[in-house]
């Protein structure tokens, strides 16, 4: 059977190839758009270059280096390894460089309009999976394959086959598009779409902003995906207009007859969705809030490349204003970016936070990783708006994390236990 | 791998599902430059003793999705710098697994093999034909073969050395 339908994975990835197709289960080299490597640059892609003797990029103006893990360094070695980046930058003159004050590397590399609708966009972290939100073709590999693209700007690639997940109606008051791929992920199942791509359509998807879409997209490696796709929408055109203004593009969209391994249709009007949490230890274990209100916590953080965004900052805001955070419980906000930082100094979210004694710290992946800015420590449990809630993932090993949306964790900082955010509205 | 045949034979470590790549190497070792000291924390979560106990040569079996998660490569390197022979999982995440051939680790998927691989057991692995024995039950499972570029890339000891290779043909 000849198949002649293409799905938006095998179309953005084929004007990547050499014959300028691709197909699901083939195994096709293609050309990158823009590598982002962050602190694995120092501590383990440099030596493979080594060992491959290459002494030049293949495109300074195509790499994008960002420290983030752990901005500012946390100790002597990631010193060291903001050290290392920082010469290597400067040896290969490469052109796009985020240090400690910028933020996370998902947040800043679409921010500095590095990211297009067409674009294969690779990085050195799981969770670049995030820019498919901007009809990109990107995915995750590690510290071999990025050295290999550092040498010669091509991968080699197996074309993922697609799930298709059509989604329509609104999302209620205080559920967010957190909720929304906590239950899809949950329903896949942690490996559920591994190998594969997820693309999501429908009229919720088109109506979402920018960040909302992210967050999905974001996630879609936690039921592991290797990538997970949408199309254009207005959100998308308005900031790639303000943010890539003299970027040459065309939407990508998938064939009418493309193939689907399976289609999945979510209507939320006539099943309305409420807040998700996901419980310890996988980001799959999502159940409906009320499932495990009143869970006591230690800590409540709102940050990451999944929901440190502004708007994710402004529903906490909202919640937070003129309340405290429950004094057997402590907070920590971090902003995903510097520009996220600065508008929520504009929007007055800082001082909200602030005065009702959440910790804000500057923007760096820090807790998110468990590498600094709110460890957890033996017996703890946080609720936090990040993506993963792996055993030892933010701290020690008999720390438990539960995964929610901004709103949530926000509801649930005010009372010291897990909450329902639509009680705090 | 080993040269010519594409057999192993090792002590079995057993996992369940879900080994995610915390369990393997935990995001707050990830500054540590030298691969030997890393490796002193590998599977510190699920099993503490693993590091101090596993020989060259030993075999890490888990269930499904193993090595889901993060990117980092280090989770099969610290496998890889521990002398363990090979991973058989009853499927990968597919960063784990691609990350296992980049630097020259065997990952094989067999279906069912927690069911007759038992902790300490002996197990015998035939790469190229995909298939494993537990010597001890004699019991032989039958799993896919490996794809043509990752035999091809394990063959030339990882992405490195594959690459090299490959560089010269073309130039
Ligand atoms: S914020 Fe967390 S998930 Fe995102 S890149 Fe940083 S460490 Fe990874």
């Amino acid at each position: 059977m000849i198949k002649l339908g293409k799905t938006l994975a095998e179309k953005l990835l084929g004007t990547h190839t050499e014959t300028g197709k691709a197909s699901a289960g083939e195994i096709v080299d293609a050309s990158v758009d823009l590598l982002m490597v962050h602190e694995v640059l120092g501590s383990r892609i440099l030596s493979v270059l080594e060992e491959m003797g290459v002494e030049k990029v293949w495109d300074p103006e195509r790499i994008l280096v960002v420290n983030d893990h752990w901005a500012p360094a946390s100790d002597t070695q990631s010193a060291e390894i903001h050290i290392r980046n920082r010469r290597f930058v400067r040896q290969q003159g490469i052109t796009h460089f985020c240090d400690v004050d910028c933020g996370i590397c998902h947040q800043v590399l679409p921010e500095m309009g590095l990211v297009k609708p067409g674009d294969l966009v690779i990085g050195s972290d799981s969770h670049s999976t995030t820019y498919g939100a901007f009809n990109a073709f990107s995915t995750g590999l590690a510290a071999t394959d990025s050295a290999i693209i550092l040498a010669t700007g091509k991968c080699w690639f197996r074309v993922p086959e697609s799930i298709r997940i059509e989604t329509t109606g609104r999302l209620p008051e205080m559920v967010m598009s957190k909720d929304l791929i906590l239950k899809i992920v949950s329903d896949l199942g942690s490996s559920g779409a591994n190998y594969r791509s997820i693309e999501f359509h429908g009229l919720t998807i088109d109506s979402m902003s920018v960040a909302s879409r992210m967050t999905m997209c974001n996630m879609t490696v936690e039921a592991g995906a290797k990538c997970g796709l949408m199309t254009v929408n207005d959100a998308v055109r308005d900031w790639v207009s303000i943010h890539a203004p003299s970027a040459q593009w065309t939407p990508t969209l998938p064939d009418t007859d493309a193939e689907y391994l399976e289609t999945i249709k979510i209507d939320l009007n006539s099943e309305p969705l409420g807040p998700i949490v996901a419980l310890p230890h996988s980001p799959a274990n999502g159940r409906p809030v009320s499932e495990v209100e009143g869970v006591r916590i230690d800590q409540a953080f709102i940050g990451s490349c999944t929901n440190g965004r502004l708007e994710d900052l402004e529903i906490a805001a909202r919640i937070l204003k003129g309340k405290r955070v429950n004094a057997g419980c402590r907070m920590v906000i971090t902003p995903a970016s510097r520009d996220t930082y600065l508008q929520a100094l504009r929007s007055g979210y800082v001082e909200t936070f602030v005065r009702a004694g959440a910790v804000v710290t500057n923007s760096t992946c820090g807790a998110c990783v468990g590498g600094h800015l709110g460890v957890l420590g033996p017996g703890e449990t946080c609720i936090s708006s990040t993506n993963r809630n792996f055993r030892g993932r933010m701290g020690h090993p008999d720390s438990k994390v539960y995964l929610a949306s901004p709103a949530t964790v926000a509801a649930s900082a005010i009372e010291g236990v897990i909450t329902d955010p639509r009680r705090a509205a | 791998m080993p040269k010519g045949t594409g057999v192993l034979s090792g002590r079995i470590w057993l996992f369940g599902d879900n080994v995610d790549t915390d369990q393997i190497i935990q995001g707050r070792y990830l500054t540590i430059l030298d691969y030997s000291e890393m490796a002193g924390h590998a599977f510190e979560i699920p099993r503490p003793e693993f590091a101090g106990n596993v020989k060259r040569g030993d075999i890490v079996v888990a269930g499904e999705n193993f090595g889901g998660g993060s990117s980092r490569e280090e989770a099969p390197h610290v496998l890889l710098e521990l002398g363990v022979g090979c991973v058989v999982a009853e499927s990968f995440s597919r960063l784990f697994y691609r990350n296992a051939f980049n630097i020259g680790l065997p990952a094989l998927i067999v279906p069912d093999i927690t069911n007759s691989a038992k902790d300490g057991m002996t197990l015998e692995v035939n790469l190229v034909k995909g298939a494993v024995s537990v010597v001890e039950t004699g019991q032989i499972l039958h799993g896919q073969p490996l794809p043509r570029l990752m035999l091809e890339i394990l063959r030339a000891g990882g992405a490195v050395p594959w690459y090299r290779k490959k560089k010269r043909k073309q130039s």
